[in-house]
């Protein structure tokens, strides 16, 4: 195994990475046909991006 | 005098196709999206070992913290469950992460956090090989 082997990643990056790793396992554990897949997919993504980046906006004034 | 007959063999092939759904659980837990191989689903076994294995790599790599079993408090032994829910990956996580955890920036946190739902959804994904195994999900 590769010991030096390190990632930074941004917030914005981790947070991209992570929705589009679930909703891409939840998508394809939930649906059976490949067009139900891919609008799960894309439906969860949105989702995800949309109350992280609300979540995010929410916390805003709490942060000065 | 049939019905005698044949509900035994109903039991018993019941009760193997239970245990037969148990350890296509536990290969889908030890080797992430073996049990879907098993039962050959193969996109979601293929996936699974994909999801399961870029969040362990990305957390690792992240250097977030993988929980060990000697933990001092319930989130701890909380935190080493989840972990240990990606089967056999929990052994690379630990061997990918040679420096040790860092968590005193957020990339360490949220690789601590990748590394828990790369666990969760091992887990989850293994829970649904086995319902398909005992026919009750496709």
């Amino acid at each position: 195994m590769n010991a030096g082997m390190e990632f930074k990643l941004s917030h914005l990056q981790s947070m991209l990475l992570f929705a589009l790793l679930i909703s891409i396992a939840f998508g394809f554990l939930s649906r059976r046909r490949p067009i139900d897949r891919v609008k799960y997919v894309v439906w969860s993504l949105f989702l995800f991006l949309l109350i992280g980046v609300g979540i995010g906006w929410a916390m805003y004034p709490f942060s000065h | 005098m049939a019905n005698e007959t044949v509900v035994p063999a109903a039991v018993q092939q019941d009760s193997r196709r239970e245990t037969i759904a148990f350890l296509i659980g536990v290969a889908g837990w030890l080797v992430p999206g073996l049990g879907h191989a098993l039962l050959r689903m193969w996109g979601r076994a293929v996936m699974c070992f994909l999801t399961v294995g870029v969040l362990v790599i990305l957390g690792a790599g992240m250097r977030g913290n993988v929980f060990s079993s000697s933990g001092n408090d319930a989130f701890d032994t909380l935190g080493f469950l989840a972990d240990l829910g990606t089967g056999t990956f929990y052994l690379a996580a630990r061997s990918l992460e040679a420096n040790g955890a860092d968590v005193s920036h957020a990339g360490g946190d949220y690789g601590t956090r990748f590394l828990a739902t790369a666990g969760v959804l091992n887990l989850l994904a293994a829970l649904h090989a086995y319902e398909a195994a005992r026919g009750r999900k496709a």
